[in-house]
């Protein structure tokens, strides 16, 4: 491989250049939302996300190289998107007070579609990053419990058992909350 | 498949399409409401996760790696640049190094000079006279007070790194050559140098180094001592 690309003339490596910049722009279009929504939800900050984001692209760009197909490509940025996260974790701690372990309040009404779906959104958001991250995967991603399994390097039974408590729970937390509207509004 | 199972599978990939699944919804009123229930709030949950997007995120992607892929280049010629300022440096420093490097001491100078020399001589075969010498030794600010011997040959001439008299005797014990160059600075002249065919002898006296050369095995000192004798340096 090298030792081809030291032979190649400037012409070639030029087209090259614009082949691989074809290629990134197409793994941008495909995935960055996706990978932003992803990393939005583990990090539940859609500014740190961004940041995350861009790095994670960088990165992509850097050893496009080696992402031979699409799924190795997904795979791929979703690791780094994790790797990221860590790490920024690690940086600061401090930071990271969980304040979505606390029950959510509900301010809203029911009145409308896109409410909804932001409270869907806070519920989700609210679930321990355990329960969340392999629920946001099989939503997002569609992967199956496999994937998810050998993406987040957990065993297969495991990630079935966090996907069903995952549901169990909001589904818990969603009746109870229409119970107490149901009264308030009775 | 009991109820705990179904419910399982069905929390689990309320979309999932495992047949044992679906048959069992068939077969029973209330898993099928059940699965029916978990796959709306799935549909739902499929659309929360969708939270929206910067608008110009895609946009950033691309332009942030057309940065990087400048800044990467402009660190490639930086690199480059200061491979060549220090390729560059390099060479100046060697070849300052060997400019100023000492060349061959004086006496190898002269013993150089001696073989060049006495390949040119056989023809011109006339004394010269102590005036003639004293002319030539006098642009160096010197002179004889009396003649050292049967002077063949006086002239200028060119050493590797300096300049001077260069006068031929004949003596009895062969050719003899005696060189007058006005002292650089910090220039020593050997003692006593040789090679193969001549030896040498030198010395320092005022500014000048004085050296004679001659044959293999000849006895340099007289015509040294003479020389020292004689020569005189004005100012």
């Amino acid at each position: 491989m090298l030792g081809l690309r030291k032979k190649s003339s400037p012409r070639q490596v030029s087209s090259d250049m614009k082949e691989k910049q074809k290629r990134y722009e197409a793994l941008v279009h495909a995935f960055h939302a996706d990978i932003f929504r992803y990393a939005y939800y583990l990090v539940k900050d859609s500014s740190i996300a961004e940041d995350i984001v861009q790095e994670t692209f960088l990165r992509a760009w850097r050893s496009l190289d080696s992402l031979k197909d699409e799924k190795a490509a997904k795979s791929w940025l979703i690791t780094i998107v994790r790797r990221e996260n860590a790490r920024r974790f690690e940086r600061k701690q401090l930071d990271l007070v969980d304040i979505d372990d606390t029950p959510v309040a509900d301010e809203t009404s029911m009145a409308e579609r896109s409410v909804e779906h932001s409270e869907m959104q806070r519920l989700l958001a609210s679930l321990s990053v355990e329960y969340r991250e392999p629920l946001i995967l099989q939503l997002l991603f569609g992967y199956s419990g496999e994937e998810i399994a050998e993406q987040l390097n957990l065993n297969k039974n495991t990630v079935m058992t966090r996907l069903f408590r995952a549901r169990n729970q909001l589904r818990d937390i969603m009746s109870k909350q229409s119970e107490v509207r149901g009264q308030q509004n009775g | 498949m009991d109820e705990l199972e179904f419910r399982r599978r069905v929390y689990a990939d309320p979309d999932t399409t495992d047949p044992e699944v679906i048959a069992a919804a068939q077969q029973d009123p209330d898993k099928k409401a059940f699965r029916e229930q978990l796959r709306l709030m799935n549909a739902e949950l499929k659309q929360a996760a969708k939270v929206p997007v910067p608008d110009d995120l895609a946009h950033k992607l691309i332009w942030q790696q057309a940065t990087d892929d400048f800044v990467q280049q402009q660190k490639r010629t930086r690199w480059y640049v200061a491979l060549a300022a220090s390729v560059a440096l390099t060479a100046g420093v060697l070849g300052t190094l060997i400019f100023t490097q000492q060349p061959h001491d004086l006496g190898y100078q002269a013993l150089a000079h001696v073989v060049h020399l006495e390949q040119e001589l056989p023809r011109i075969s006339r004394s010269m006279d102590l005036e003639q010498v004293n002319a030539q030794l006098a642009s160096y600010g010197g002179s004889l007070k009396n003649a050292i011997g049967d002077v063949e040959v006086v002239n200028f001439c060119h050493l590797e790194k300096a300049s001077g008299i260069h006068l031929i005797l004949n003596t009895e014990q062969g050719k003899m050559s005696v060189f007058v160059i006005p002292q650089e600075k910090g220039e020593k002249v050997p003692d006593n140098f040789g090679n193969e065919h001549y030896d040498g002898t030198g010395f320092t006296l005022q500014k000048a180094s004085i050296m004679v050369v001659g044959e293999k095995g000849s006895n340099l000192k007289p015509m040294a001592e003479k020389v020292r004798q004689n020569i005189q340096f004005s100012a």
